[in-house]
């Protein structure tokens, strides 16, 4: 700022001693014509000069604090990917050690039952745990290339029905063996008048909601509630996914969407961490919006936001092919 | 070829070791004489060589990639049926293009059973000394017809109007008649990846194929439902010259 300062100073001044100069020179030529008439002109066009100078200077010093705050602010998102993929390296380190010590300890039992003939564990025991470990990281593999498929592939963009969607949710979840055991509610508005379609692909929508409903099935005990509601305000459908079920402790809320991420409670559920991350990026996707609220062993809601279809300035990001939406959500895959 | 020997020899091609060693004896176990080639000029060479009866082809391999020997083989007129190894999301729209012309897709990492069912699926299809379906730029069925290439169809002379999705379905079912495909295997061809349980992504886009074309479902003209199972096309497929 400084430098834009001293520098500029002859530039700005320059203007007005112009003028003054065109002022005597008149005077000298033509000494006998009234002094406005010769001094005005000069004025005139320095105090111009002057003005488009200041114009100028201020446009200067305005695009050079933007390009600063841009600077400090891909800076931030530089640091914040850097720190996502260092946590996310560390998760799929944590996600894989435990099932290949397993498939390495198996086939030592194996090796030893071939060797000794008599074993503690069997050869069958040993190998169908194998196999169950290498369906463990199958599982993982196949989990993260959906989300890296999920965040450049084409985005259908068909008009969606949500209500007879959600039903189909419902109906997908009430196959879950531990969902009967739970009080589940979908509440849906058909006063003053149903819910409006929103424009996107069907089947990933029933991904995200399949896993919120799912979810909350899973983090939630017999006989807990699960609510399903939807609502409009005009331009937005919002969709919630309540349970007042366990809850997620106030330090791990924050990493609930990242892939990979698993709650100490969850470590003892089966899964892979991806769910919510895979929402996230079906949400984000249809020119949505994703939020979470919990409190530790009082229960969950899950917001999303999706744009109703043909609202002018709210329509949904869709059918832009290879486009990410979110830089952070990379998966390095 | 037409000829019949006691046990198809087939060619596995991969550059991973790792593969070929535990895949090779599999599939010998399952009644195959498999010769196992490490790029795609070795391909080329092995299916001169030995007329097989059908090929494993892994898409990433160095020197010649499974892409392009499939292509060289097609463009040579060799029609032996391929299943292709393809990477996640690769089985979708980009991979079934036709200019490839393999039978099948299997996406890494996969069952070896599952892969021998496919490989035993391609080879009962395949129609000795001809063009594979799959490597048909149309194709006719009844008063339906499908330009390939350019992605449309028509139901005698109205072109049909479907969505990107039912388009690439039509296209497999229509490359894979008479054959049982279960709703999972038309979950891997639209989408590539799993689903959770419960989904009807496959129901909703059949019926969206039943409704264009005006199928009856209980009394099918192309597309029957084999209950608890899948869908299978019924009606006779042929080229369009």
């Amino acid at each position: 700022m400084t430098r834009l300062v001293s520098g500029s100073l002859p530039r700005l001044l320059a203007p007005a001693l112009i003028g003054a100069a065109l002022g005597i020179v008149l005077q000298v030529i033509e000494p006998e014509a009234r002094l406005y008439a010769l001094v005005s002109p000069g004025l005139l066009a320095g105090t111009a000069g002057l003005l488009c100078t200041l114009v100028l200077a201020a446009v200067t010093l305005i695009r050079q604090r933007a390009a600063v705050a841009t600077q400090a602010a891909v800076h931030d998102a530089v640091a914040k990917a850097a720190e996502d993929r260092l946590r996310f390296l560390m998760r799929l380190d944590h996600e894989l050690k435990n099932p290949l010590t397993a498939i390495r300890a198996g086939l030592a039992n194996i090796e030893q039952a071939g060797d000794t003939g008599t074993a503690g564990t069997s050869p069958g025991t040993a190998l169908a745990s194998v196999s169950a470990q290498a369906n463990r990281i199958t599982q993982l593999l196949g989990d993260l290339r959906k989300l890296a498929d999920l965040e450049t592939r084409e985005i259908e963009a068909a008009p969606v029905d949500l209500v007879s969607l959600l039903h189909e949710v419902r109906e997908a979840v009430d196959a879950i063996p531990s969902a009967s055991e739970r009080v589940i509610q979908v509440n849906v508005p058909r006063a003053p008048w149903p819910l409006p379609l929103i424009e996107g692909d069907r089947d990933l929508l029933f991904i995200a909601l399949q896993n919120l409903v799912a979810n909350a099935v899973k983090f939630s005990a017999p006989g807990d509630t699960v609510e399903v509601r939807a609502s409009e305000d005009g331009s937005w459908v919002l969709l919630e996914v309540a349970d007042t079920g366990a809850g997620i402790p106030e330090d791990e809320i924050g990493e609930v969407w990242q892939e990979l991420a698993r709650g100490r409670a969850a470590r003892s559920l089966p899964g892979t961490g991806i769910g919510l991350a895979l929402v996230r990026v079906v949400v984000i996707r249809h020119g949505g919006q994703v939020a979470i609220r919990s409190r530790d062993g009082q229960g969950t809601v899950v917001s999303i936001r999706l744009p109703v279809q043909g609202r002018a300035g709210t329509a949904p990001v869709v059918a832009e092919p290879r486009q990410r939406r979110d830089p952070r959500g990379k998966v390095p895959v | 070829m037409g000829r019949q020997r006691a046990r198809p020899v087939v060619i596995l091609a991969d550059d991973d070791n790792a593969i070929t060693s535990n895949l090779a004896p599999f599939l010998e176990r399952a009644g195959l004489t498999v010769h196992v080639a490490s790029d795609g000029e070795a391909v080329l060479e092995l299916v001169e060589r030995l007329d097989p009866d059908g090929c494993i082809l892994d898409v990433l391999m160095p020197r010649l990639d499974g892409r392009e020997a499939l292509r060289r083989l097609r463009a040579d007129g060799h029609w032996l049926p391929v299943v292709l190894l393809t990477q996640v999301g690769e089985s979708t729209e980009r991979a079934i293009a036709l200019d490839e012309g393999a039978d099948d897709y299997l996406n890494k990492p996969f069952d070896p059973y599952e892969l021998l069912a496919r490989l035993r699926a391609v080879m009962r299809r395949a129609r000795p000394g001809r063009r594979p379906l799959s490597a048909s730029p149309a194709l006719r069925a009844g008063d339906l017809r499908m330009d390939r290439i350019s992605r449309r169809a028509w139901l005698r002379d109205a072109e049909l109007v479907l969505t990107p999705k039912a388009m690439l379905l039509l296209d497999y079912l229509l490359t894979h008649p008479d054959e049982l495909l279960t709703r999972d295997r038309l979950l891997e061809v639209l989408w590539g990846f799993e689903f959770p349980v419960g989904t009807r992504a496959v129901d909703n886009r059949i019926a969206e194929l039943r409704r264009a074309l005006g199928d009856d479902a209980v009394r099918p003209e192309w597309i029957a439902t084999v209950p608890g199972q899948g869908y299978r096309f019924v009606a006779k497929v042929d080229e369009v010259r």
